[in-house]
């Protein structure tokens, strides 16, 4: 396995960053602003490319290349395998409800006796992220572990796009598979968020829309603790995720991020469902945490390769770390960079919710508000 | 360190294509940095003081929640404990520190119970002895089955204790006063078996008390029962009133109480009836001896609201010889000789067994009594009254027969009190009355009847309407009919009687006294009513020339009786020397077998035909 960095340089297109020659990769990730994957000639200059490669991104407020975070510049790296295989299933998302079906279609198609791991993206704001997942682990396998991301906008929260061969479009989901007993996958997931104020009680929702917290809106919670910043929700809402739980099994708890808001209904719409009678919890951020929280994914996912080293880290973040860090989210690649080593090349994207496997059960699942890592290797 | 690699960091991405440093690009990126760094300090801040302040607010209200809590727990009338797993106090009422009476409230918080029970004021007054015993039940309540006590504290209060144990190992203690409860039940349980009034035993008690003296019974010992009833008790509530009738019975039941020895037991069974269980032993006072005591200490005069009231009573003796005895059947036996008893006019009996016989014969009159009212046996028959200056007859006393098809003619003072006692006389007294008024019809207009009226008839108070009915039914004019009462009528509910008398009299009536000179005769009742006529009552006739009283009697009465315009009638009148002493004295008119006995009706139209008597010379 190999991996080569990409990067446009503007006279000469598309160019491996160590100015190597360019190899014939058989995978390719690219990821950029919405307004760039939408518009620009880069993507399909890929495709052009590299004809025979699978070529496959989304969009994104902030794209990952190495340590280095961009917000107006696409970036993308090639991958050729020795003995595996990669296979490209893609599939229109229909609506939100329709998430599970979905995830289910993709699912039958990938499946394989020897398919290793899956790498998804998806639209990020008209689906149900934990649906889809669940429809995805249905059918191509147990054994299968799940990993990816939605696509992002930014703190926009207005269109989201996944490429395939050089388009962009929303609406979709798209999936490798990896195939073949030579291809290693590890991954790693944490927050480093911590909890904070009252343990609060859901006393009224439907699904994903929370309308009360203890018996009061929810908006009028979080726009009191937003202050003037509540002008920016639902991206805003991002610096308080709410930590949900069953009081019953207080230890299956998940952490939700908002997707959007509605000031008249004064109810927030979530990117998973917040049942009725759940407890919840605000939570906040602080640099140095949510740094950590970068490392410990990154140990994570490093004990998970155990002797083999990683060939490419696969990075996906929420956009919520980006908005709270700025720039001193670059920390936060940092540190993982710190844990894999520094030759190990990154890349990535801050997304609408990550897709990983929970660190503790193995059963893969939509995470908000985490940095999830993606570890690829391929042995001899 | 993380600062220095922003540093690096933004100076890197300020570095132009030749290597040098745009230091405008790097002055923005360092001004963003520290307002992100001041816009996350904001946050932080504001976010802390919003935590403040909602943990105030919920503290706030769980304080609310807390005095509301102690506001309940402190308005329970019980006394409540809780008590953590280590067996220390976490929370007491109010209630339980009043019921202790424990120095401070609220009370002994961390304190274990023992600690507490050795505070307790209520317990402190008990003996040394009694205060472990009251403190090791209390203590050990967990012990106890359904862990409930009741202890009697030593100021006398009644305390119910209930243990429950609670999910953190410790236990909640409820403490209640229940000494009224008991109190009340001890009380309700007391009225069951005692009558209200007077505080005796009551019928209840007695025959418990029956049951054990007859189990009790042997060679040795053995019982009596003495049924008592007041004679003129009822005389003494209708004139006197209720209140002094109860006052009446109450220093009855007092004096019984004194007359008794103590084991026996006096028993009040309702209205004027009182009963007496006396243990009888060898060599003892015998229940003949007990009778005669009571009737001594009875009759003696009563002082009660200032009025001298006497009374007398009756008793009804039955020993109880052996232990297989029937209370029942022996309370009935003491009735038994109480009746015959009172039938002979007071004192005590002795229950004989001849005297079911008696009873049974009176069962079976009654039971005839009422078939010969439905069946109309009873006849009118008529004695003639005779105007002493005509010689005619001016009126006939109706008289009731009772042709008894198997008994014959039975005896009016056979069947009257009976039918009294039973509640039969205003039947009988329709069927006579109607007889009459029909009866006297055949008789020449000026001739009247005259009717017999019972006290008890004046009860029902529809007297007025059947006397109203008769005449309206026969069509006999009112002044033609005579209704005679004697006195003892007016002694019964006064003012009731003398009303119905003038409505009788307002529908034309005459109204006599009759017996006269036999009773109280009172001359308040002549002045209260005026009488039509006043019957002299034939003992003092059958007296006359034999006792210079009676002459005397007669002659004041007629002499009264003229000049207050009242009619007089002799009774009984039997010779011709009788006669003519009563024409003498100016009687108005006579009655006697001189004149006839009553016959029945078709024979007196007979006497009309025979013309006036001899009038006396």
């Amino acid at each position: 396995m190999w991996v080569q960095t990409l990067h446009l340089s503007g006279a000469h297109g598309w160019e491996a960053r160590d100015s190597a020659p360019l190899r014939t990769p058989e995978l390719v990730f690219v990821f950029g602003p919405t307004d760039l994957m939408r518009a620009s000639p880069a993507p399909r200059d890929l495709a052009t490319m590299f004809p025979d490669a699978i070529q496959i991104g989304c969009s994104t407020g902030t794209s990952v290349d190495g340590v280095v975070l961009s917000d107006d510049i696409i970036s993308a790296v090639a991958i050729g395998f020795g003995q595996t295989r990669v296979r490209l299933v893609t599939h229109a998302l229909g609506e939100a409800g329709h998430s599970r079906d979905a995830g289910r279609a993709v699912g039958r198609e990938l499946a394989a006796s020897d398919l290793s791991a899956v790498f998804v993206l998806c639209e990020g704001l008209g689906v149900n992220g934990s649906a889809l997942v669940e429809g995805l682990s249905e059918t191509c396998g147990d054994d299968v572990t799940i990993s990816g991301g939605l696509a992002g906008d930014g703190q926009r929260f207005a269109d989201t796009l996944v490429t395939v061969g050089g388009k962009s479009a929303p609406g979709i989901v798209a999936a490798i598979g990896f195939y073949g007993s030579a291809i290693r996958i590890s991954h790693g997931s944490a927050g480093g968020w911590d909890e904070f104020g009252p343990v609060r009680k859901i006393t009224k929702s439907d699904g994903n829309v929370l309308a009360e917290l203890d018996g009061k809106p929810a908006l009028d919670l979080y726009e009191r603790y937003l202050g003037d910043e509540a002008a920016a929700l639902p991206a805003s809402a991002l610096f308080y995720p709410l930590k949900v739980w069953d009081p019953s099994r207080p230890e299956d708890e998940v952490v939700r991020t908002v997707l959007s808001i509605d000031r008249e209904t004064r109810t927030m719409t979530f990117a998973g469902d917040i049942p009725a009678g759940w407890s919840a919890r605000l939570m906040r951020g602080s640099f140095d945490r949510l740094a950590e929280g970068a490392a410990e994914a990154a140990r994570h996912a490093r004990r998970g390769l155990e002797s083999v080293d990683p060939g490419l880290c696969l990075f996906v973040s929420c956009v919520g770390r980006r908005l709270l860090m700025g720039q001193r989210a670059e920390e936060e690649v940092e540190a993982v960079a710190r844990e894999l080593g520094s030759a190990i090349p990154i890349a990535g994207f801050y997304s609408y919710g990550e897709i990983a496997p929970h660190n503790m059960s193995g059963v893969s699942g939509l995470h908000n508000q985490t940095v999830t890592l993606t570890l690829l290797a391929e042995v001899a | 360190m993380s600062g220095l690699t922003l540093l690096q960091r933004q100076i890197e991405k300020s570095r132009l294509a030749d290597g040098e440093i745009d230091y405008a690009a790097l002055k923005v990126l360092i001004a963003a940095a520290y307002d992100e760094k001041e816009l996350d300090r904001r946050r932080a801040d504001r976010a802390s003081r919003l935590v403040a302040e909602e943990l105030q607010e919920a503290l706030a209200s769980m304080e609310v929640q807390n005095m509301r809590f102690k506001a309940a727990l402190d308005n329970m009338s019980q006394g409540l404990c809780l008590f953590d797993g280590a067996g220390r106090l976490v929370v007491g009422n109010r209630r339980f520190g009043e019921i202790m009476e424990l120095p401070a409230n609220p009370c002994c918080v961390g304190a274990s119970i023992g600690m507490i029970l050795g505070r307790s004021g209520a317990l402190a007054r008990a003996d040394e002895m009694n205060r472990r015993l009251l403190r090791a039940e209390f203590e050990s309540l967990d012990r106890v089955r359904g862990g409930v006590l009741e202890q009697v504290w030593p100021d006398g209060r009644i305390i119910s204790i209930t243990r429950r144990p609670v999910a953190d190992g410790g236990f909640l203690d409820t403490l209640a006063d229940i000494t009224e409860t008991r109190r009340a039940a001890a009380q309700i349980a007391h009225l069951a078996r005692h009558d209200a009034l007077t505080d005796l035993p009551n019928r209840v008690l007695l025959r418990e008390r029956m049951v054990q003296a007859i189990r009790d019974c042997d060679r040795d010992h053995t019982a009596a029962v003495l049924c008592l009833d007041l004679d003129r008790f009822k005389l003494v509530n209708d004139t006197l009133g209720h209140p002094v009738g109860d006052a009446l019975l109450i220093e009855v039941a007092q004096r019984l109480r004194k007359l008794v020895r103590d084991g026996d037991l006096v028993a009040r069974l309702g209205g004027d009836e009182f009963a007496i269980i006396q243990r009888l032993m060898p060599n003892a006072a015998q229940p003949e001896t007990l009778a005669k005591r009571i009737t001594a200490g009875i009759g003696e005069p009563y002082f009660i609201d200032g009025q001298l009231v006497q009374i007398g009573v009756s008793i009804g003796i039955e020993r109880i010889h052996d232990g297989k005895a029937d209370p029942d059947e022996v309370l009935r036996n003491a009735d038994l000789a109480l009746y015959q008893a009172k039938a002979g006019g007071g004192g005590f009996r002795t229950f004989e067994p001849s005297m079911h016989a008696l009873a049974n014969g009176r069962r079976q009159l009654e039971l005839d009594l009422r078939a010969a009212l439905d069946a109309e046996q009873f006849e009118v028959h008529y004695q003639p009254q005779v105007d002493l200056v005509s010689g005619a007859i001016v009126g006939f006393e109706a008289l009731v027969r009772w042709r008894h098809p198997e008994r014959g003619l039975v005896p009016p003072a056979d069947f009257i009190a009976l039918s009294e006692e039973v509640g039969l006389i205003d039947r009988l007294g329709v069927q006579v009355l109607r007889a009459a008024c029909r009866d006297a019809l055949q008789w020449p207009e000026q001739v009247k009847v005259a009717v017999n009226l019972s006290a008890v008839q004046f009860r029902s108070g529809r007297l007025v309407n059947l006397v109203e009915d008769a005449l309206r039914e026969t069509g006999l004019d009112a002044s033609r009919l005579e209704l005679e009462i004697t006195e003892g009528v007016m002694l019964t509910d006064n003012a009731s009687v003398f009303n119905q008398l003038r409505q009788l009299k307002r529908l034309g009536v005459h109204i006599s006294l009759d017996d006269f000179g036999t009773g109280y005769s009172s001359l308040s009742y002549i002045r209260n009513f005026p009488f039509d006529k006043i019957k002299i009552d034939q003992s003092f006739v059958r007296e006359l020339g034999a006792s210079a009283d009676s002459l005397a009697i007669i002659r004041a009465v007629a002499g009264m009786c003229g000049s207050l315009g009242i009619a007089t009638t002799a009774e009984g009148v039997e010779t011709d020397a009788q006669l003519q002493i009563l024409t003498a004295e100016k009687c108005d008119s006579v009655q006697g077998y001189l004149f006839g006995k009553a016959v029945p009706a078709d024979e007196t139209v007979a006497l009309f035909r025979r013309g006036p008597f001899a009038r006396a010379a």
